[in-house]
């Protein structure tokens, strides 16, 4: 017999991700899943970030990589409660993995999570981990052409942040074709350019974050 | 490479649709792949074959349907399916914008033995 069905293939991820997504909502927690290519900066750029936020919000951060606690270590230095999920070889986070994470950390009272995935511009695109804002990160180290090139990465981003700006007088990177082939996927999404030398950009990107609608509420 | 683990879900779909229906054996997978997904047919094909193994689905066929993004050039107000990665409109020379799908990973349908 011949069963006509429309079944999502990843639905058992996307249920998980569902339920973190409620716990997070009950808890008044705001979670942001930061995707972007190994050596994208998106350690930097919340080694820049977290600064700026613990002053006015309990902040955490879940940390995806394939090996090491290197990481990790970093967040940690800078007093923020982090846990690191390491997947074994494994190219991206699940929602599952999420879920094991968030059952190590203290939830109540916390304002924000952020979760960094495993350094990938492929794979991690596809799970949704129950974040309410997708953070892509881009830097120009890596070239312009990265948005054509994985398209699905950059569909689904809330804020696309082109890191390390401070090399663009190093580079061939050309803003204006990276911020046109983004426009071809993403017609929504905020861009902000940064450099975690000078701190370019960082002010604009803690404001983005503050504005969550979750945040500020008691 | 996602493929391994998109087969795993795959299969996990079709464990339980075999439930549901009560099959004993499932002979063929259909699905539906967005090329945004940036997924090998034949990859995903050959993980598929791996973990179907000692289950429901032994032996069974993974049909895998491409399906291309659509795009709408707002120059010349034109719709058409994204190649390979091209966004340039071919009547205007425009760049044109996502306006659908690419994005579908999804079980359409199942061949399945029921037990009589």
């Amino acid at each position: 017999m011949k069963i006509e069905v429309v079944r999502k293939v990843l639905e058992k991820n996307d249920q998980a991700a569902q339920q973190n997504r409620r716990r997070l909502d009950e808890l008044g927690i705001t979670c942001f899943n930061i995707l972007g290519g190994a050596g994208s900066g998106k350690t930097s750029l919340l080694e820049a970030l977290l600064p700026r936020l613990k002053n006015k919000y309990c902040v955490a951060v879940l940390e995806g990589d394939l090996a090491t606690t290197r990481d990790a270590e970093r967040i940690a230095a800078l007093d923020v409660p982090v846990v690191q999920i390491l997947t074994d070889g494994g190219c991206h986070l699940n929602a599952t993995l999420v879920q094991q994470g968030l059952s190590r950390l203290e939830l109540v009272g916390l304002n924000l999570l952020f979760v960094e995935n495993v350094g990938n511009p492929i794979c991690p695109a596809n799970f949704d981990l129950g974040e309410h804002r997708r953070i892509v990160v881009l830097s120009v180290a890596e070239g312009d052409d990265k948005p054509s090139k994985y398209p699905l990465l950059f569909k689904d981003a809330d804020l696309i942040v082109i890191s390390k700006c401070d090399l663009l007088e190093h580079t061939r990177f050309n803003l204006s074709a990276a911020l046109r082939d983004i426009r071809c996927v993403n017609s929504q999404a905020r861009v902000i350019q940064t450099d975690t030398k000078t701190l370019r950009g960082i002010d604009e990107l803690s404001q983005w974050v503050s504005a969550e609608p979750l945040l500020g509420k008691d | 490479m996602h493929e391994f683990s998109l087969a795993q879900s795959m299969l996990e779909v079709a464990v339980s649709e075999a439930q549901r229906v009560g099959a004993h054996h499932i002979t063929r997978l259909k699905c539906r792949v967005g090329d945004l997904r940036q997924i090998d047919g034949q990859l995903l094909r050959d993980a598929f074959e791996v973990v179907r193994e000692g289950t429901v689905c032994e032996g069974a066929e993974l049909d895998v349907e491409k399906v291309r993004a659509r795009a709408h050039c707002s120059r010349c107000e034109r719709d058409f399916e994204v190649c390979d990665g091209d966004w340039v409109c071919a009547q205007c020379n425009g760049l044109a914008q996502l306006l659908e799908g690419g994005d579908e990973l999804e079980i359409i349908s199942l061949e399945a033995e029921v037990d009589s």
